[in-house]
């Protein structure tokens, strides 16, 4: 086996070089139509749903695309229902606050864990991933009557918090790794050169974390644009409610909405998602670049 | 750089003393700057947390603002339970069922989407788009998917045409058999994805000469993979899974959106167990005892994990 130069049979099964290196792209090939399929169905089925009529989407036939006369933009008027509307902005407010609190805290937290000599640091790490040990439900019920206590109940600011502490753990954990990886020799010649350790962090440590930080908040996205189990204990009222659970309690109780109303506002919320997906993925790549706990 | 100063201008604050303090200032600024999680993570975790335990010791109930001091009470109950037991066997199945399936779907994902050139953006696109996307639309998407008789039942009326169940049956909310692997598999769409980031962030990193010095020494694609790939995945894998696990075992949306635990039992795990008991039943305490074992379940299956597998021993970086 030990040759210079690949022979022909010493091959993935016996193959030779050449009928592996077909078998894979084969493969490969295979791989990516069956993703496609898989990853654009759900979408695509959405889509084609809030673009077709109610009467044929609840007759029984399955509709594979809306044909000229089942095609419509009516749908897409739930968007205008003054719940409907009040429940995505409210979305759009908790996420972007969510965001800008976990980047803000997670950014000193992380350089502080590593730039600093703390005794019992790994521990604290640690002890902060445990909190992944409790189910949203364990920590929710409580909440409620503490957040209650507190006047945050049906606050946005209340479930900001609430969804900032859970991303926290991880958001964390993925700066510490992150700045570790920056050599401490760049704020060295900084500070030589007369630079505070605020200027340091200001203009060396913020723009080289730029992967870390767009990673994080990417995650704290994912979290709070989720989030169904936390928004549905500490907003009960439908003033304040997000779309998650607000959209969820207009289906139980049986409220004019259609099957194709709640695909045509899922597709709504499905739309940032694509967007990001598309032009992050990179970031989020090179955020998660984490080798072990 | 004659005009600047070689030194750090550490005079800007005489007023504190920082000689005299026991600890250095390095340390206290430290301290500080993770002073905002510590504070977050009480009011959210340890808090709640104190508090669920005090709970899980009294007899509360929910309209009766009266608790009343019962000691252990509530965790023999929880023991006694029979659908205690029943919720904790069908966790494990979801947790053990998801975690496996996830893994295969996210590691096979991850290893061709590394290699795949053309359209390598769009697939990525597509495969992140799952993550993103929020829980609650996909649980509406796939619950209209597996209603029978209506046009967008695609997936119930393709089930039925090769035999799986009956073509005006719903297989999510009202077949025991199909209710809870329906559930794994559409969990699967979206947190399969959990896995391939974290294994595609480092299958990226792996510098391309490892696999061309491979070749030249003849290497075929098993050996590379087994001995360039693997090792350095494997770190990431341990981690990816345990995460993996511990959120399956607490996942209480998707299941409460889809079939609130239905039909009949079949896919009550235990948050849904420990919800039910605190608002249907509204046994308050008994819930948080729950919610006690729960916890404490996972935090022994964590302890057994690290001392089995060690994810925090670091892989060999060097590039």
């Amino acid at each position: 086996m030990s040759t210079d130069t690949p022979s022909d049979t010493d091959g993935i099964f016996g193959l030779g070089y050449r009928a592996e290196e077909k078998l894979f792209s084969r493969l490969k090939q295979i791989s990516a139509a069956i993703f496609v399929v898989v990853g654009v169905f759900p979408i695509y089925w959405m889509l084609q749903a809030s673009l077709t009529t109610r009467e044929r989407a609840s007759s029984s036939g399955i509709s594979w695309f809306p044909t000229p006369e089942t095609f419509t933009l009516e749908n897409y008027e739930v968007l205008t229902n003054p719940d409907v509307a009040l429940y995505v902005i409210n979305s759009i407010v908790v996420t972007l606050g969510t965001i800008i609190l976990v980047v803000l805290i997670s950014l000193i937290a992380g350089y502080g864990l590593a730039r600093f000599n703390m005794p019992q640091k790994e521990n604290f790490a640690r002890f902060l991933l445990l909190g992944y040990l409790f189910s949203p439900i364990v920590l929710g019920v409580p909440l409620y009557l503490i957040w209650q206590n507190l006047g945050l109940l049906n606050t946005r600011l209340g479930l900001i918090i609430a969804l900032t502490a859970i991303s926290m753990p991880f958001a964390v954990w993925l700066m510490w790794k992150y700045i570790q990886t920056i050599p401490e020799a760049m704020e060295e010649s900084a500070w030589v050169a007369g630079a505070s350790r605020w200027q340091g962090f200001r203009d060396i440590i913020i723009p080289q974390t730029q992967p870390a930080i767009i990673a994080a908040a990417l995650f704290a996205f994912a979290l709070a644009w989720n989030d169904f189990t936390f928004a549905q204990i500490l907003l009960p009222a439908n003033e304040a409610s997000t779309f998650a659970p607000g959209v969820f309690r207009l289906i139980q109780r049986g409220y004019d909405i259609a099957r194709v109303d709640v695909m045509a506002v899922s597709m709504a919320m499905t739309l940032p998602p694509l967007i990001f997906a598309y032009f992050m993925q990179s970031y989020l790549l090179k955020g998660f670049q984490i080798r072990s706990l | 750089m004659a005009g600047e100063t070689l030194e750090p201008t550490q005079t800007d604050e005489p007023t504190i003393p920082w000689h005299r303090l026991p600890v250095s200032k390095e340390t206290l600024i430290g301290y500080a700057s993770v002073l905002p999680v510590l504070i977050l993570y009480f009011i959210i975790a340890i808090g709640p947390v104190a508090y669920a335990v005090n709970a899980s010791l009294h007899e509360v109930f929910l309209l009766n603002p009266q608790w009343e001091w019962a000691g252990l009470q509530n965790y023999y109950e929880v023991f006694e339970l029979e659908t205690f037991w029943g919720s904790l066997w069908r966790g494990i199945i979801y947790m053990v069922g998801s975690t496996l399936i996830q893994l295969g779907v996210g590691l096979w994902l991850a290893l061709a989407l590394n290699k795949i050139a053309r359209g390598q953006k769009f697939l990525t696109a597509v495969v992140f788009t799952a993550y993103l996307i929020p829980t609650i639309v996909l649980a509406f998407a796939a619950g209209y998917m597996f209603t029978p008789n209506i046009g967008l039942g695609v997936l119930q009326s393709l089930g039925s045409d090769i035999g799986l169940w009956a073509g005006n049956t719903a297989p999510m909310t009202f077949s025991q058999t199909w209710a809870m692997p329906l559930l794994i598999l559409v969990g699967t769409w979206k947190f399969g994805v959990f896995i391939t980031i974290f294994a595609l962030a480092q299958l990226r990193a792996i510098p391309d000469r490892f696999y061309e010095a491979a070749q030249i020494c003849g290497a075929n694609r098993l050996q590379m993979f087994r001995d360039i790939t693997l090792p350095r995945i494997q770190g990431v894998i341990l981690v990816a899974v345990l995460l993996r696990s511990i959120f399956m075992f607490n996942k209480f949306d998707i299941i409460w959106v889809l079939t609130q635990g239905g039909p009949g039992s079949a896919t009550t795990t235990l948050p849904i167990l420990a919800y039910e008991t605190a608002f249907t039943g509204g046994n308050y305490g008994l819930a948080n005892a729950l919610a006690v074992v729960m916890f404490l379940f996972l935090g022994i299956g964590a302890v057994a994990y690290f001392i089995l597998f060690n994810p925090s021993e670091e892989v060999e970086t060097s590039t």
